[in-house]
């Protein structure tokens, strides 16, 4: 441990500011009692704090007005897009491509040198035990220190590179460019702007059929709708695909789960067996793909 | 402002000289001025944000062409149209159905065919042992031409909006019956 | 009126010495940017917490719109962004934010590692401090799949491909994070929560351990 093995040397904290213990509430010594050397939190010094807030507030709020957040074009598995991490993984990226770290090496990219290197600025405090805190004092940690932040700026600055020469090389925008073109194209003319992949209804198929009117007449639509999409039965949309025309006669003579045997409600409406074999015949060619 | 002397209520008396007091003010003024810039620049986007929906302008208006007044007889004839519903970043067709007839003194109105017993949906004289009734096969809930439930249903059908425009009919909003009451 | 309340809940609670200690605290000259300018480096940890405040809230109000799903992730993100009043600058908020607070934290680690103010008595606060570090950078990379465009896709393949090549645990680690075996509806329901669940609730434990741990040991001294 940092203050070595005795455990009932002192704690020495250095430039101790906590607010002593006592009965209550102490009033801490005026700032003005010090002068220049010390003041209250609140509101002298938050209000220091504050002010640089402000400005980064109002620096986040121009930077979100002038940059809308990039967004791409719906992901799709065989589309072709150079993948690209967010920046600040950009120096991990390209160390990854790095000989040594990747092929039969990628434990070591992975593992080791990254968890070493994470390892040991999560247990800094363990490793750089020595009482010196200035860093011109602390060679070792200081100089590991500089040579990380170098290498990260270095591996940054190559993964951007590389990534802008590859997607000049093969022609490629960045999609987020791309689509806010296709938007402020289509708005010019008028056209929807959404680049979203709309879900696709399955299409009624024979909608002339005079296999429609008998469906309406069977009191079908009392459950199913007028437009097959159902209302308190299923939806009979691409019902072919799962079920034949002897199925469906099956379900309209002897009924399924909640629905009742209808064939005496069709007939009753007026149907004969020929009107309803063709209602099944029309059901069994509800296919989803043509 | 009001949070500032909030602050400067619960602060407890303080009797150091005048000039300390007013500086120490001054600062927490400024700081309180500071906070609630920070908390409306960060708040106010995502408040007008979130009550977006409640600020756009409803779609009361939305009528559509259904039938040709000429085509409408005192015999209740069904009708369906298209509605293009738009619900957020997702657009739907939702296929509606009415009822529309003229009463006899050339009144023209439109029932919803949705059954208020549990939604099913009715037909017109669909039903031999019961004509000219709205019957809805579900449960055998009955209607009658004016929408006035008889059987099983615990209100009467409701009806649409109606509107005539350069001889037809336009059809609105779904709204509670109001011309079942008139049936003696 | 304000006063009574707070003389009613003060005689109960005894909430006056929590709040104070917090407002009067003497702040040292070191690090007082007035008495030194350079001083301004202590200003970074602040400016974390703020847009850490930014992030929470705004990521609130986004979740009013989005969906974690394949086919409406990316169309609840585009309508948000185009069709909502603000909703640019709302989810700008919450995209440059997360590249900011990577940029202030970066700033404050340094701050923190080059005047040695990890040193005894302050180890457990720096390693709670790097705890933070890496749960937000796990934020940003459970975030960055969220919009589901084709850029978040692949990198997140990426990303997956790399834990699969972890020694022994790998492949179960990739099916763990990615929640069945390709990239899809699973992954992105996982990625959201832990991306609005699990790791702000590990964060703001953390934070709260690092903000008493401030409090109980002080800023460090001057060098």
């Amino acid at each position: 441990m940092a203050h070595g093995n005795n455990s009932k040397e002192k704690v020495v904290y250095v430039g101790d500011t906590r607010v002593r213990k006592g009965n209550g509430f102490i009033t801490p010594p005026d700032y003005s009692a010090y002068p220049g050397k010390s003041e209250a939190f609140i509101p002298n010094f938050l209000l220091k704090e504050w002010m640089v807030g402000v400005v980064v507030l109002v620096g986040i709020l121009v930077l979100t007005i002038s940059e809308p957040a990039p967004l791409g074009f719906p992901a799709n598995a065989s589309a072709t897009v150079i993948p690209i991490p967010d920046w600040y993984f950009l120096f991990l990226y390209q160390y990854l491509k790095l000989p040594y770290a990747s092929g039969d090496y990628i434990v070591l990219g992975t593992l080791g040198v990254t968890g070493v290197a994470f390892g040991a600025l999560l247990l800094a405090p363990f490793l750089d035990t020595g009482r010196e805190r200035r860093f011109y004092r602390r060679p070792i940690a200081s100089s590991l220190m500089f040579l990380s932040l170098a290498a990260i700026v270095y591996l940054t600055n190559t993964a951007w590179t590389e990534y802008k020469h590859e997607m000049a090389e093969t022609g490629q925008i960045p999609e987020d460019v791309q689509r806010e073109e296709k938007a402020a194209e289509n708005r010019a003319k008028g056209l929807p702007t959404s680049s979203a992949v709309k879900a696709k209804e399955v299409a009624i198929i024979d909608k002339d059929d005079p296999a429609m009117g008998l469906f309406k007449q069977a009191t079908c639509i009392s459950c199913h709708a007028a437009d097959l999409k159902g209302a308190g039965g299923p939806s009979l949309r691409g019902v072919g695909d799962t079920h034949d025309k002897e199925a469906i006669l099956t379900i309209i003579k002897e009924g399924q789960g909640q629905m009742p045997k209808m064939y005496d409600t069709a007939l009753g409406a007026g149907l004969s067996d020929q009107d309803i074999d063709a209602l099944a015949d029309w059901l069994a060619k509800q296919k989803s793909e043509q | 402002m009001s949070s500032h002397n909030d602050q400067q209520d619960i602060w407890p008396e303080q009797p150091p000289s005048r000039k300390e007091m007013s500086r120490r003010q001054f600062l927490t003024y400024t700081l309180g001025g500071a906070t609630a810039f920070m908390g409306a620049g960060t708040i106010l986007p995502m408040v007008r944000f979130v009550v977006d929906p409640i600020l756009h302008k409803k779609g009361a208006g939305d009528f559509i062409k259904v039938a040709e007044i000429s085509k409408i007889t005192e015999e209740p004839q069904e009708f369906t149209f298209e509605l293009k519903q738009k619900d957020g970043w997702y657009d739907s067709t939702a296929t509606l159905t009415a009822w529309i007839r003229k009463d006899a003194k050339g009144d023209i109105y439109a029932l919803s065919p949705i059954c208020k017993h549990l939604g099913c949906t009715v037909g017109w004289n669909n039903n031999k042992a019961h004509p000219d009734e709205y019957h809805c096969p579900c449960h055998g809930a009955r209607y009658t031409k004016l929408g006035k439930n008889l059987e099983v249903a615990p209100k009467p059908l409701d009806q649409y909006k109606t509107k005539f425009d350069n001889g037809w009919v336009l059809l609105g909003d779904i709204v509670p019956n109001t011309v079942a009451s008139e049936e003696a | 009126m304000f006063k009574n309340i707070y003389n009613w809940i003060d005689e109960r609670l005894d909430v006056t010495p929590i709040w104070r200690d917090v407002a009067d605290h003497e702040v040292p000259e070191h690090v007082n940017p007035a008495h030194h300018f350079s001083a301004f480096v202590y200003c970074f940890g602040g400016l974390t917490f703020f847009i850490t405040v930014i992030q929470i809230l705004s990521g609130m109000f986004l979740t009013m719109y989005y969906v974690p799903d394949i086919i409406n992730a990316y169309a609840s993100v585009e309508y948000l962004q185009s069709s909502v009043a603000f909703g640019q600058i709302v989810r700008g908020m919450h995209h440059w934010g997360a590249s900011l607070v990577i940029v202030m934290m970066f700033l404050h680690t340094m701050r923190v590692f080059f005047t040695g103010s990890y040193k005894a008595p302050r180890e457990m606060n720096w390693v709670v401090g790097m705890l933070i570090f890496f749960v937000m950078l796990g934020l940003g990379l459970t975030g960055y799949l969220l919009p589901w465009d084709n850029k978040a896709y692949f990198a997140t393949k990426v990303t997956l491909e790399i834990a699969n090549s972890v020694p022994v645990m790998g492949p179960v680690l990739k099916e763990l994070m990615q929640g069945g075996t390709i990239v899809g509806a699973e992954t992105l329901t996982r990625f959201f929560a832990l991306h609005v669940f699990f790791l702000p609730a590990v964060l703001l434990s953390l934070l709260v351990g690092h903000f008493i741990m401030i409090r109980r040991q002080g800023i460090s001294g001057p060098l």
